[in-house]
């Protein structure tokens, strides 16, 4: 049987598999690899697609990134230890997921690519993010502990 | 003329002033040897026939005053005030003491803290077997039986029913019967008496042996006899929960000069001693029962944070205290200080929440430090010490323990400085990225 994939991408390149008949053991290793090369594919098209990205978002990115890993960390942490100071559980763990939350915010507003946010200017969106990560650290600090 | 009247009247005064120090000599908590003593006899022929008993009371400077037991004139108490400090009632036969003291007024004067000697012999009377049941001593219910050991017996040049007693089953206590050890069995003529065991403020002093029995020796035995054995005890004392101290014996003749000169033999052994043990057993136990020996006083109990000198009027969760009490023993004519190794103190609030053995200097302070438990409320501090012959101690201070104030928690928790450093870092991650983000190209 033949299988072949078309798959849309913003690049327009598209992969065609065709598979040639054959005993049931090579077509069942022709499936794996067949699955493991499309997985590939996939990654390196993903890649490839983000590579393209504009630097500022994917410094926010990358910034998001630190947040959530340092919020797993903690968590993993508290799972460890237990959750004695509670509250300072909560407040290291908030304070991570809501800049991890204002920092997307910033990027769905800054995105040009969103249709939504054509009219808003770059330097308010920034502008709010900035306010609102004072009043996020302004909470953190006090209930810190 | 005038010289001679001078010398009169400073004669006078000077004989009105000796009797200023005897105002002092009498019971106190600073001496708590007895002085005067009131003695009960049946008959004044016990004075003689007693005498080395009375004379060794006197020469250790005990005051004796003998009457009669149905004396009229007798009077334990005036105005409200005990005139005796210890009773001794060699009175078996008598059934109504004279002059205000009745049973009530017997058991009023042992409750007030006073000793009291109780001899009962065959025969005794309802008076004295009433006054020693109410101190938690039963005599056998027939008043003519006595004693008897078949093989415990005194042996002697008359044929006799066996009655006198050679006993040598003491009590092991140095504080009441003394350092040395009484080699010669104790000569007993009388009745036999048991003690409740479920009461543990009486002991059994000498104790008959297990071969011996109360019974009337003139009548024949129709049932087995109610006291056997060695349940059948001889002499026992009472240390009554206020330190008074009773010694209640089944025999007069115990006391009598008769048999503290003759010598014992006791059956089925070849030995025979001298002088029997009754006189160095007489002697220790009326120096135990009249507080010469093993009554202790505790003063000074102190308590302070480590590192302060004076007493702080509450206590904090967690603190570190330090607790001591001076304990000292009366050996007859001063306070010497107590060694042991086993007093106790306890952190107390409905149960002990810390008991520590205190650790002595030898010089009588007791002292040791703890740290304050993990509750809050009004604590004890508890000294509570009970020993065979010793007066028994109970102090208490009561102490209140507070909650930390909010500003006496510990400022950082140490377990939550991950969460102090992500809390940092992502606040500096903020600052950092701000720049990078708007300072890129």
């Amino acid at each position: 049987m033949g299988i072949t994939f078309h798959i849309r991408r913003p690049n327009p390149r598209s992969q065609t598999i065709t598979v040639l008949a054959g005993t049931q053991k090579s077509e069942k290793k022709m499936g794996r690899s067949t699955t493991s090369k499309d997985a590939q594919a996939l990654f390196h098209s993903l890649h490839s697609a983000y590579v393209a990205t504009p630097t500022k978002l994917k410094i926010i990115d990358s910034y998001i990134m630190f947040a959530v890993v340092t919020a797993v960390i903690q968590v993993v942490y508290m799972a460890i230890v237990g959750s004695f100071p509670f509250n300072s559980f909560l407040s290291g763990v908030l304070s991570c997921i809501g800049t991890a939350v204002l920092a997307v915010c910033l990027r769905i507003q800054v995105n040009k690519e969103n249709k939504e946010f054509k009219d808003l200017p770059p330097e308010r969106a920034f502008a709010d993010f900035v306010l609102c990560n004072l009043v996020l650290h302004l909470v953190i600090m006090n209930f810190l502990g | 003329m005038s010289g001679r009247k001078s010398i009169t009247i400073s004669l006078l005064i000077l004989n009105l002033l000796s009797f200023l120090p005897l105002l002092t000599i009498s019971f106190s908590p600073d001496q708590p040897t007895d002085r005067r003593i009131l003695v009960l006899l049946d008959d004044l022929a016990l004075k003689s026939s007693h005498s080395i008993f009375f004379t060794s009371l006197q020469s250790r400077g005990f005051d004796l005053d003998f009457k009669l037991a149905d004396d009229p004139s007798i009077a334990v108490k005036r105005y409200g005030q005990y005139l005796y400090d210890g009773l001794i009632l060699f009175s078996p036969s008598t059934d109504r003491l004279g002059g205000s003291l009745d049973l009530e007024g017997v058991l009023d004067f042992v409750d007030s803290g006073h000793d009291l000697i109780l001899a009962a012999d065959v025969s005794a009377s309802d008076l004295i077997r009433s006054i020693a049941a109410e101190c938690g001593v039963d005599f056998d219910e027939d008043a003519s039986a006595m004693v008897i050991d078949h093989t415990g017996y005194a042996v002697s040049q008359l044929e006799g029913d066996h009655t006198l007693v050679a006993a040598d089953d003491f009590v092991q206590s140095d504080i009441i019967l003394g350092n040395t050890k009484i080699e010669a069995p104790v000569l007993f003529k009388g009745t036999g008496h048991s003690l409740n065991p479920d009461n543990s403020l009486v002991l059994k002093v000498l104790s008959a042996s297990s071969s011996a029995y109360s019974s009337n020796p003139a009548s024949k035995l129709s049932n087995p006899p109610s006291l056997t054995g060695s349940a059948i005890s001889l002499v026992s004392v009472v240390q009554a929960r206020n330190n008074a101290r009773i010694i209640i014996s089944g025999s007069l003749d115990l006391f009598s000069n008769r048999l503290f000169r003759s010598g014992v033999q006791k059956a089925g052994s070849s030995y025979k001693f001298e002088k029997s043990g009754n006189e160095q057993f007489v002697t220790e136990l009326s120096k135990w029962v009249f507080h010469e020996r093993g009554h202790l006083k505790a003063v000074n109990l102190k308590h302070n944070k480590v590192g302060g000198t004076d007493e702080p009027s509450m206590y904090r969760i967690n603190d570190d205290l330090e607790f001591s009490v001076e304990i000292y023993e009366w050996t007859g004519t001063s306070w010497v200080p107590y060694v042991a190794n086993d007093v106790q103190v306890q952190f107390y609030m409905m149960s002990p929440y810390v008991l520590k053995t205190l650790s002595t200097d030898q010089k009588g302070l007791y002292h040791t430090s703890f740290k304050v438990p993990d509750v809050y409320g009004v604590f004890q501090f508890k000294v509570e010490y009970q020993r065979l012959g010793y007066t028994s101690l109970s102090l208490s201070k009561q102490i209140p323990v507070r909650p930390f104030r909010h500003n006496e928690y510990e400022r950082f928790i140490t377990t939550a400085f991950p969460y102090y450093g992500a809390s940092f870092s992502t606040m500096a991650g903020f600052f950092i990225f701000s720049i990078v983000y708007l300072y890129n190209k």
